[in-house]
């Protein structure tokens, strides 16, 4: 009795993670821990190890076989497991059962998920690399998963953005321009860019980003440094350099990162009349950018006044503040701040093949002949502007960090860019404009093609996918996840500059394309310097005094939350965070329900719902004394009122 | 999809239930030849092949980690419960969507209480258990688990169809007059006569209640009868309504009124009169007449309703009630009036004392047994009981008595002397952990003169002479006679969301729980009626139906998490619970912080492990001066009216209701 106890109080205070394949493990003298291929805490005991792994998953394929499904939440009285089970694998992670299920069983998803993305299909990946370098990654991966900063993050698995109330909406504009004039060569899918591990701009979905934010979380969240993944090497004490990744996408996160064919084709071109992208939007249309015609329309007036509500985080190359004043200049808007900061930041998305050349002399040929016709342009706009010149200077600040840095990773692209280019830039030759026009056009219309062919072969799929039942955050469907051939390798190429990282998701073709490299990194190089400039003077912002309230607002689009929750919850907090929790569970399971109070002794919680964001609101300050029997008077139901009130100067709109 | 089963720790079945749904993917997956005869062994064992991987990977996780399973849930959605209790395991499966966790969880419980109820203390011994659930002797085992099939089924009737089980308490026929004499007739007529017969061979009528379907007429209890707890009623309900069912699924209300009021005729002869619903149940009973309609016969045996006939119809129910000290044993005679309409007598049978002192040792040397398994020897090992020389003592002359009486001791005898022997003789071990064994084996022995005394099998012939119940049954007949129809009416409509439309436009649905008497009120809400109700036919009715099922589910899990009050908007709906307390003046007392349980703990209601009998009591120790009461209203609102009305509503709802429910029960 004794001994049984003490290993249950050891066991249970912590959380378990195993992948299991039972086909290593099917004669009788098979030992339990050859199939055992992870065990998280690694320190725990080989014989618990094998006693929870051999139980669970002799019982889930029990109960899978009597049911012909496989088992997907396992429950003990004091803890549970979300578990995925495909082929003779099983992955099982545990919690304390007060964690609403679906955000234990989004939190595995998202962990299988991750690990696909960096490592590739499960199988194969542990014939390619031993258990041991497997071991690392899937301990920084649950790391990442785990590390909010508050229960309610990993609750809601949501990813970590800048506070964008202390930050000038300047700089978040200025975020998703680099990102879209990244965009302007073909090769480039989508990209984000992070801050100090927080998300500044991202054009990925939510489930995405939060793959390719893997290293960063990490570095600025625990300040632990591995160099395990042999592919890539991301903590450096560099201030500058690029580096690429082998990634795997899902065939339907590539699907969906293509499937802007239309605006791609515009990106280059002032020309084109804007009516027939907003057309083909409709087509091309996902859940993620669904609720962003609001923000998109506003997002011109976010320049005049900074709203309280604006979202750091547009998730598409639409919301990022679309193409749409750029390309379609209305002539009233031509001289608008906001128009003239758009042609200005025009110019450093450019690359400059001549400087290019010189410095990399061995590609000299190859790179001239393919860059003769790219994409450069002469942005003669006089009103250049005071924001050219204050990058400019700060770019010059970092010349002498951004030096030559080759890592020992074989993807490595050394980078000899300095910055001074930027100003080169501005010598360039008009008539390479129609020229690079042609090439650009060229490139779109084959990659239409490709697009095309497979917006054919997808359309059923997509249609499944958007009729299937609404899921707030993006979890890939397992299947497709734990599905071991439909991974599509991509790469995955980043550009630090200090606690910036720029990160896009290219075609595996940019590899071997060097020019498309170059034209990326000249394109952003200036404009990351001047960023990171910007982001390292305005932050830390000091918070605010927190209300006689507590709150939490979801984004289930974004995957975003904004709360006044501090780490260490107690006492309101703790209540709060524990109605929470129900709440949310209540919420994920009945898609009816709207809004919601619950009320115990000490405390009252609101929560309501819309189809695209969750708030949670709890008024704090002594109880007034009440008996709990039905009264018009109690306070609890005036909180629905205060919610509305209070959220207002939090940029949350309840109305 | 669903079965029930409840295994031992060596992974042997002890009972098992499934739909056929379940028996067919059963037979399916194995192949299992459907030959006559032969079919019922083979699908018992290969439901034991597929459930002992499960079954034995619990007890390896209990004995190695003291964790256990309570659920898994499949991509597919099919939930398996689990669930142990002292060494039986329980396991749910349901794969339809029909029920939640939450529902199966308290089908185990349930199944768990009907055990309870007709086995009582045995349940503690899972050697004795075994051998009750599971007789040696096929046949017997055969109809023992048709019967907890059947109970099995009959509850999951009500539960889905009654919106007293849905809240777990009684539901009371709302007329104060008619209430009210009957309890007088019952006190003065009926139960004195019976007390006062010779004929009634040692037993004493404690508690007579008479119930029109579920609801409750009218319920009296003798002076030094003990409290019938509303678990209890709540189970002895299913027990009757599983003698005597109420065709809740048939448009029978018109059917049978029609039937009831032909001819007068019926009930003019003697001894009683005729029964369609009784007659099938005890075609042999003497005080009945034998009318037999062969159409109603046969249609009724299509319905597959058909009991496997009693062997002695004026033989009593063994039933176990709860009672302060331990589950005492009690015979319960079911008469039925009228179809719909039953007399229930409890009675304390002739030795009821022993169960109370065989539970006072059983109680001892349980804990005796905890206290040693926790590694306490000597007289740690006694502390908190009283002196060891006294108990020994009154053992010892307790084993005389009994073996003076018709029973086998002799096992007793000789698992005494061999505790005595390693207790308190110096050659013994004194009490340490070696002693375990014998502890274990008095607990069996004790647990096996209690089931000679009381088990229903060991009866024998003791009952309410035959005449006696004959001459209750008529009195009570002659005295509903002029009511009868109107009762089983009123039993459909008892109250009605008209008489409250007025006065509360937008509610759509209510229900008002008086916890501290387990009793219940509201608009009737029939589903499947053939008469049109308010909320129209058929499918509107059912929809509200739903929601108000859904809203008292939600409401238990919030409470369940110590959430006193819960509004929700869902949909184009609006839902409100409260649970409050008041003393007995009516002034409300102030909220207090409901401890949370944990997900595995027992449901919330009545009928399992009384949540609120725990809840008040622990409300109590804050308000010692005050009589507490406890009451929950749920109710369904238009969601286009302001809330502001609603909760107005509710309030004024509140106080309307609280009026009935003074009206005195006894």
């Amino acid at each position: 009795m004794q001994p049984m106890a003490e290993t249950a109080a050891l066991a249970y205070s912590r959380r378990f993670f195993f992948l299991y394949d039972s086909s290593k493990v099917q004669e009788e003298g098979d030992l339990t821990r050859d199939g055992i291929y992870y065990f998280s805490p690694e320190d725990t005991p080989v014989d618990q190890q094998e006693l929870l792994c051999g139980q669970l998953a002799g019982v889930c394929r029990c109960v899978s076989e009597m049911s012909s499904s496989p088992v997907r939440l396992l429950r003990l009285r004091k803890s549970k497991y979300a578990v995925r089970m495909k082929d003779s694998f099983i992955w099982a992670l545990s919690c304390v059962v007060d964690i609403p299920d679906v955000s234990l069983c989004d939190l595995l998803d998202q962990l299988i998920a991750l690990f696909c993305f960096y490592n590739g299909p499960v199988r194969q990946s542990y014939q390619l690399y031993s258990k041991e370098d497997l071991a690392l990654r899937w301990a920084r991966y649950l790391c990442h998963l785990q590390g909010g900063s508050t229960e309610l993050h990993n609750i809601f698995s949501c990813l970590r953005t800048i506070d964008s109330t202390h930050i000038d909406p300047l700089l978040l504009l200025k975020a998703a321009l680099i990102l879209q004039a990244c965009q302007r060569c073909p090769l480039v899918l989508a990209g984000c860019i992070l801050y100090r591990g927080r998300v500044v701009s991202t054009q990925m979905t939510p489930a995405l980003t939060m793959k390719v934010m893997v290293y960063e979380t990490q570095m600025y969240s625990q300040d632990f440094r591995v160099t395990a993944n042999g592919l890539s090497s991301s903590v450096c004490s560099l201030s500058s350099f690029t580096a690429t990744t082998q990634v795997f996408l899902t065939p339907s996160e590539l699907y969906v990162l293509r499937c802007h064919p239309v605006e791609r084709a515009y990106r280059s071109q002032c020309s084109q009349p804007p009516c027939q992208p907003s057309k083909s939007r409709l087509l091309s249309r996902t859940l993620s950018d669904t609720p962003t015609t609001d923000t998109d329309s506003s997002g011109l007036d976010l320049m005049q006044c900074p709203p309280a509500s604006y979202q750091t985080l547009p998730s598409s190359p639409r919301s990022s503040l679309s193409d749409e004043p750029y390309f379609s200049p209305s002539p009233s808007r031509v001289n608008t701040p906001l128009h003239s900061n758009l042609m200005n930041q025009s110019e450093y998305f450019t690359p400059d093949s001549h400087d290019h050349s010189i410095s990399n002399g061995t590609n000299l040929c190859a790179v001239k002949e393919s860059l003769a016709g790219l994409n450069i342009k002469q942005d003669t706009d006089a009103s250049s502007g005071s924001e050219t010149k204050s990058e400019g200077v700060n770019s010059d600040q970092d010349i002498q960090s951004d030096e030559i840095k080759a890592l020992a990773n074989g993807y490595e692209q050394s980078n000899s860019l300095d910055n001074h280019l930027d100003h080169d830039n501005q010598i360039e030759n008009e008539e390479n404009k129609l020229d690079a026009n042609n090439h650009v056009m060229c490139k779109n219309g084959k990659f239409q093609g490709e697009t095309e062919e497979e917006a054919r072969t997808k359309s059923k799929q997509v249609e499944g996918r958007l009729e299937e039942k609404y899921e707030p955050t993006n979890t890939p469907s397992p299947h497709e996840t734990l599905g071991d051939t439909s991974l599509v390798p991509s790469v995955l190429y980043q550009h630090r500059v200090r606690g910036l990282v720029l990160a896009l998701l290219v075609e595996p073709e940019f590899h071997t394309d060097p020019s498309a490299r170059e034209e990326v990194h000249h394109s952003s190089m200036a404009s990351l310097n001047g960023l990171e400039a910007h982001l390292r003077n305005t932050l830390p912002g000091t918070p605010g005094p927190p209300g006689p309230y507590t709150f939490a607002h979801y984004d289930c689009i974004q995957n975003t939350l904004t709360t006044n929750v501090c780490g260490h919850s107690a006492g309101p907090q703790e209540a709060f965070v524990r109605a929470t929790k129900l709440l949310h569970s209540h919420f994920s399971h009945l898609d009816t329900l709207q809004e919601a109070i619950v009320r115990n002794g000490s405390s009252a919680v609101y929560g309501t719902r819309s189809t695209a964001q969750e708030t949670y609101f709890l008024q704090r300050g002594t109880p007034v004394r009440n008996s709990g029997s039905p009264d018009p008077q109690d306070s609890a139901f005036s909180l629905p009122r205060k919610a509305r009130q209070r959220l207002l100067k939090h940029g949350v709109n309840l109305l | 999809m669903k079965c029930l089963l409840v295994a031992n720790e060596s992974a042997e079945v002890l009972f098992y239930w499934t739909d056929t749904e379940f028996e067919q993917r059963v037979q399916g997956q194995y192949g299992v030849s459907q030959e006559e005869g032969e079919r019922l062994p083979a699908f018992e064992d290969s439901i034991n092949t597929l459930f002992a991987p499960i079954i034995i990977s619990c007890s390896t996780m209990v004995d190695r980690l003291g964790e256990n399973y309570t659920s898994f849930s499949t991509e597919n959605n099919h939930i398996y419960v689990l669930h142990q209790f002292e060494e039986c395991l329980y396991i749910a499966v349901n794969g339809d969507g029909d029920e939640t966790e939450e529902d199966l969880k308290r089908k185990i419980f349930v199944m768990k209480k009907l055990t309870e109820i007709m086995f009582g203390m045995v349940t503690l011994s899972g050697s004795l258990l075994r051998k009750e659930l599971r007789p040696q002797d096929t046949e017997q085992r055969n109809r023992l688990w048709k019967k907890l099939r059947s109970l099995l089924e009959t509850y999951s009737r009500l539960r889905e169809n009654d919106q007293s089980f849905l809240v777990e308490a009684v539901e009371r026929l709302i007329h104060p007059t008619l209430c009210e004499q009957c309890i007088e007739f019952l006190e003065r007529r009926l139960v004195q006569q019976i007390n006062s017969n010779m004929d009634r061979m040692g037993e004493e009528v404690l508690h007579a209640f008479i119930l029109v379907h579920t609801k409750l007429l009218a319920f009296y209890s003798s002076r030094n009868a003990s409290n019938l707890y509303s678990s209890d009623l709540l189970a002895l309900i299913i027990l009757v309504q599983d003698l005597y069912p109420s065709k809740i699924n048939l448009d029978d209300t018109s059917e049978e009124l029609e039937s009831s009021s032909v001819p007068e005729a019926f009930y003019t002869p003697e001894p009683s009169p005729p029964e369609r619903e009784s007659v099938r149940q005890r075609s042999d009973s003497p005080p009945v007449f034998q009318f037999v309609d062969p159409d109603v016969q046969m249609a009724e045996d299509s319905l597959q309703t058909l009991e496997a006939p009693i062997p002695d119809p004026s033989a009593p129910y063994r039933v176990f009630l709860e009672a302060k000290e331990c589950p005492m044993p009690h015979s319960m005679y079911c008469l039925p009036l009228w179809p719909g309409i039953t007399l229930v007598l409890l009675t304390k049978i002739p030795n009821s004392h022993v169960a109370t002192s065989v539970c006072y040792f059983l109680e001892a040397f349980v804990k005796l047994e905890k206290r040693l398994c926790e590694g306490h020897e000597g007289a740690a090992a006694m502390r908190g009981q009283p002196s060891v020389q006294e108990q020994r003592s009154r053992l010892e002359k307790l084993i005389k008595t009994w073996a003076g009486m018709d029973i086998q001791t002799s096992q007793l005898q000789n698992a005494w002397t061999d505790f005595k022997n390693k207790a308190f003789s110096r050659s013994g071990s004194g009490f340490t952990r070696d002693l375990l064994p014998s502890c274990r084996n008095m607990k069996t022995q004790l647990c096996g003169v209690y089931r000679q005394f009381f088990a229903a099998d060991c009866m024998g012939s003791q009952r309410l002479a035959p005449h006696l119940q004959e001459r209750a049954l008529s009195m009570v007949q002659e005295k509903l006679m002029d009511w009868k129809d109107f009762l089983l009416v009123k039993s459909k409509r008892n109250i009605t969301m008209v008489s409250y439309l007025e006065e509360f436009p937008g509610l759509i649905h209510f229900i008002y729980v008086d916890r501290s008497n387990g009793q219940m009120i509201a608009p009737s809400l029939n589903v499947t009626d053939r008469t049109v109700s308010e909320l129209g036919k058929g499918p509107l009715a059912d929809f509200v139906k739903k929601k108000v099922w859904s809203l008292v589910a939600t409401a238990q899990r919030y409470l369940q998490k110590g959430y006193a009050t819960v509004t929700l908007r869902d949909g184009d709906y609006f839902y409100c619970y409260f649970l409050w307390f008041e003393n007995e003046t009516g002034y409300k007392l102030e909220v207090i912080d409901i401890p949370s349980s944990p997900d595995d703990s027992a449901p919330v209601g009545m009928l399992t492990c009384d949540y609120y009998r725990k809840l008040l009591r622990y409300y109590s120790k804050k308000h010692q001066n005050d009589v507490v009461k406890c009451y929950e209203l749920f109710t369904v609102h238009l969601g286009v009216i302001p809330n502001e009305y609603i909760l107005q509503h509710c309030s004024q709802l509140a106080r309307k209701l609280w009026e009935p429910t003074r009206i005195p029960l006894l």
